[in-house]
């Protein structure tokens, strides 16, 4: 190869990762940039880059104080931490089992749990909604908090497991040696080897958590109870109009929480999307 | 203290079922038995003025296979997991070969790759129809640039809609597929790829004979993965399309969605959503049959 085309092909290769960087992040910026115009300024085309503070501050203030979405951002964050803390206290001893016990059905019974991912959300809405109903908590946070766990379990095993796996089978062996159970050989050996597996797990619940609205639609009426992605569901689905500046705000308020933790645990996600899919 | 050690002693006794039984309970209890319930709803039809629910029999079935928008959102349900994952195929394989160049500053741009991935599907489709928007898109100025000038409206236009349905997926989408085969292909032996050169192989041939075999069973993994998704998918067409113009792009999930949620006739979706689990039952069979999933120990 040749000093010339060397230097193109690096050129060609550099140009493409612009493109692709460009692709990836370009609608996200136009969505923020859409958050800092006025409704009339909405049909300008090239957007223009001149920010206004003082229409910024009206655009979020609509829709944090006024659309309450600092009050449905705190109750998110307030259910999300309950179901992955649940999600995980029931998930780690099972997918510990999963990784080390071998009996009967097990081989069966962790395919099961792992079918249960691909359960298609509207096949048990309406049971749900019914259950919850029965239950005496339907449009309560409990009513929610149910099924979400039973959504993230499938999810957090299966990555739980692939982790477990790779925790070397002679450290339980140790352990058993020097007597103790496995339910102390979890607690004080295991957990704290998996740690990175505990977030990766508890990231994808919580991630599940911010974009789901199906079930939260059936089973939630209040908008106090609501969580973020079921009041999105509610203002800017293609079905209703809106104003654009408003609606770009929703959206920015919407991601904004989950780019930042995409951001700082990049490499976690990676780990949780490769455990969860090819382990 | 006595009842201390009983209670030790039973769950010594029982280790196994301590560990395990919380969570088979807890998915029995909420998972599986809303599926069977779902399927006992499928034989009923709920009168919601009386309040009560009569029983059809196979009545909902039979009305399904004679539905119209039954078989058009089969249709559309094939062609949109199909065409999505055909092209999200293609580039995700392409960008794990692209990324295997390790370039300056890629990591970066993985990191951005990965970001779609993780974001809301309503606010995703809201930003695409904003992006789209016949009036005032960046969209449409962008392609005017480059000498389109007369663009289709991308989400009116039932002949385009399901288009722009599937390039949007692609957009969130791709980068899963990426994902799943960069790892595998990061995982992969350096010595092959340097005997191969050796041997004067060029890079096409490199990817064509050695690379893409070495990397089908993360692709088929992925894609069998992804297409299952795809196929539940119902959030980026509620926020997209909302199954528009028209049933352009009502798939099965979101035909299952409005029936229940819109027109609260909770049997007749409920025996629509049944129809799906069989399918994806089968898909996953098929998942299962073709690769073992979990490493064996």
């Amino acid at each position: 190869m040749s000093a010339i085309t060397r230097t193109t092909n690096r050129i060609i290769s550099y140009l493409t990762l612009v493109v692709i960087a460009i692709v990836g992040l370009s609608p996200i910026v136009y969505l923020f940039l859409l958050s800092t115009k006025r409704r009339i300024d909405i049909g300008d085309v090239p957007p223009s880059l001149k920010f206004e503070w003082a229409v910024i501050f009206e655009n979020y203030k609509e829709v944090l104080i006024s659309r309450s979405y600092i009050s449905s951002t705190l109750n998110t964050i307030f259910i999300t931490s309950i179901v992955v803390a649940l999600s995980l206290v029931i998930g780690l001893p099972a997918a510990y089992v999963f990784s080390r016990v071998k009996f009967g059905r097990s081989e069966q019974l962790s395919t099961t749990i792992l079918s249960l991912r691909f359960m298609p959300p509207v096949a048990v809405a309406i049971p749900i909604l019914l259950s919850m109903r029965f239950l005496h908590v339907s449009n309560t946070r409990i009513g929610l908090v149910i099924p979400y766990v039973a959504f993230s379990l499938p999810l957090v095993i299966w990555i739980l497991i692939g982790f477990f796996d790779e925790i070397p089978k002679e450290i339980d062996e140790a352990a058993e040696i020097d007597g103790a159970s496995k339910w102390r050989t979890l607690l004080q050996v295991q957990i704290p080897l998996i740690r990175s597996g505990i977030v990766v797990a508890g990231i994808f619940a919580a991630i599940f958590i911010w974009n789901e609205f199906l079930i939260g639609m059936y089973v939630i009426d209040s908008e106090a109870l609501k969580t973020v992605p079921i009041a999105d569901a509610g203002l800017i689905s293609a079905q209703r109009p809106i104003d654009w500046n408003v609606a770009a705000t929703v959206g920015v308020v919407t991601l904004v929480p989950l780019l930042f933790v995409s951001m700082a645990i990049q490499k976690h996600i990676v780990q949780g999307i490769t455990a969860g899919a090819v382990k | 203290m006595a009842s201390q050690i009983k209670y030790e002693s039973f769950i010594s006794r029982h280790e196994t079922k301590t560990l395990i039984g919380p969570a088979l309970i807890y998915l029995g209890l909420f998972s599986i038995f809303p599926l069977l319930y779902s399927l006992a709803i499928s034989f009923y039809e709920f009168d919601r003025v009386a309040g009560k629910w009569n029983f059809l029999g196979l009545g909902n079935y039979r009305e399904i296979l004679t539905d119209p928008v039954f078989w058009s959102s089969t249709r559309i349900t094939a062609l949109m997991v199909g065409a999505a994952l055909f092209i999200e195929i293609i580039f995700g394989v392409g960008l794990a070969i692209f990324f295997g160049q390790k370039l300056k500053g890629s990591r970066f741009v993985r990191a951005i790759l990965i970001t779609p991935m993780i974001l809301n599907p309503v606010v995703v489709g809201l930003m695409w129809r904003a992006l789209l928007n016949p009036q005032w898109g960046l969209f449409n100025w962008l392609i005017g640039l480059i000498g389109i000038d007369n663009p289709p409206i991308w989400l009116a236009d039932p002949k385009w809609t399901i288009w722009t349905l599937i390039f949007v997926d692609a957009w969130q989408w791709t980068p899963f597929i990426f994902v799943v085969v960069f790892a595998r292909y990061q995982a992969l032996p350096i010595d092959v790829f340097e005997s191969a050169r050796v041997d004067g192989a060029s890079p096409l041939k490199l990817i064509r004979y050695i690379t893409l075999p070495l990397l089908s069973s993360a692709i088929v993994f992925a894609a069998i993965f992804r297409g299952i998704d795809s196929f539940r998918n119902f959030d980026l067409i509620y926020g997209l399309t909302f199954g528009g113009p028209g049933r352009a792009t009502t798939t099965l999930s979101f035909y299952s969605f409005e029936n229940g949620f819109v027109y609260y006739r909770y049997g007749f979706s409920s025996a629509l959503s049944y129809i799906m689990v069989l399918l994806a039952t089968i898909g996953f069979t098929v998942l299962l049959k073709w690769i073992p999933i979990r490493r064996s120990h």
